[in-house]
């Protein structure tokens, strides 16, 4: 059954079963963060979101939190969640001077970027936010890709081919890929569960330069890069 | 068909794009902080669009969240070839004064 079948509209079946399976896995230990790590990350973006009233709290928000999460992270949190446009380098340089290692902090922008994502949805057509799940039990992997490192972003990012040698080949079959892909690279699973989104609720990317290439039944491209351009131009993201 | 992309930051302006003053109120409202001016637009979609466009504005909205948060949250530079290709109409309609410009132009500053 759909994770929206309360909503008036009829939403995709691989949308509705991707946004089913990324909110499962919030729960799920990750690389860096266990599964109530990730989950309290994701409460507290949407902590965030009610107090800045651009998220309406659900009469049903899920499993009570039982982690907190430290200050230098609920800042990060916070202010990605509620105020993407003015988040600068300043606040990248103050979450690691606060103890957030790299991979802490893409993990968290990762969980951040996706929670929103699934919860821009809901409000979009109309139902309340999801639940988040229960936390699963188990150990973040810590699997750090070794050939990341630092090039023009703030965080390091596995470099495309043939830089990033067998990583490049792992994560990116092999094929130059545009920052916006390799900016979680050094959280391989928070890129994939970025690209994974990516390809369901935008289009699939080996589409990408075609113009008249329809995704959304009804819906064409030069709609679908309307609403991308002022989501993003609101969101100040120059990229 | 020609499209004035200056609507992307300025929704006054006729986008040339289908419902596109429907679909801008819609982007504006789905992620601003007025549930009744959301729900109002909702329904403007789908008066003008049909039912079928609200999952997918939604689905666009949602995604381009995910994206510039990524983007602005990481720091990542914008590629130099797309750099050439929108020098001029990000001038136009005032992309440089984006915050988060920053980030491309300390590594291709002159773009």
């Amino acid at each position: 059954m759909s994770i929206y079948k309360d909503s008036e509209y009829q939403v995709r079946t691989d949308l509705a079963d991707i946004h089913a399976s990324q909110l499962d896995q919030l729960g799920a230990p990750g690389t860096w963060g266990t599964g109530q790590q990730r989950l309290a990350i994701a409460a507290e973006a949407r902590k965030a979101g009610y107090d800045a009233s651009v998220l309406e709290e659900p009469k049903e928000s899920g499993a009570p939190i039982e982690v907190e999460l430290p200050e230098v992270a609920r800042n990060v949190v916070r202010h990605l969640a509620v105020s993407p446009k003015d988040f600068n380098e300043a606040a990248y340089n103050n979450a690691r001077s606060g103890g957030l290692s790299d991979e802490e902090y893409v993990e968290i922008v990762g969980i951040v970027a996706r929670i929103s994502s699934l919860d821009v949805f809901a409000r979009g057509i109309g139902v309340p936010l999801r639940p988040l799940p229960s936390p699963q039990p188990g150990e973040p992997s810590r699997d750090r890709p070794e050939a990341a490192i630092r090039e023009e972003a703030w965080v390091p990012t596995i470099p495309n081919p043939p830089e990033g040698g067998e990583a490049a080949e792992e994560h990116f079959a092999g094929q130059p890929k545009p920052y916006i892909v390799r900016a979680l690279s050094l959280v391989p699973e928070e890129m994939h569960r970025h690209v994974e989104l990516e390809e369901i609720q935008y289009l699939p990317l080996r589409h990408i330069m075609e113009p008249d290439y329809q995704h959304h039944e009804g819906f064409t491209r030069a709609q679908v890069e309307l609403v991308a351009g002022r989501v993003s131009a609101l969101n100040e993201c120059f990229y | 068909m020609d499209y004035n992309l200056e609507a992307l930051v300025n929704p006054d302006v006729e986008s040339g794009v289908a419902g596109g003053k429907e679909l801008l109120a819609f982007s504006d409202a789905v992620i601003g902080p007025d549930r009744a001016t959301l729900d109002n637009a909702r329904a403007a979609l789908a008066e003008t669009l049909g039912a079928a466009a609200v999952p997918a504005a939604a689905a666009i909205a949602a995604t381009f969240s995910k994206n510039d948060r990524i983007a602005n949250g990481c720091g990542i530079p914008a590629d130099p070839l797309i750099l050439k290709l929108t020098k001029d109409f990000r001038e136009q309609i005032g992309l440089n004064d984006f915050r988060s410009a920053v980030n491309t132009f300390k590594h291709f500053p002159g773009t």
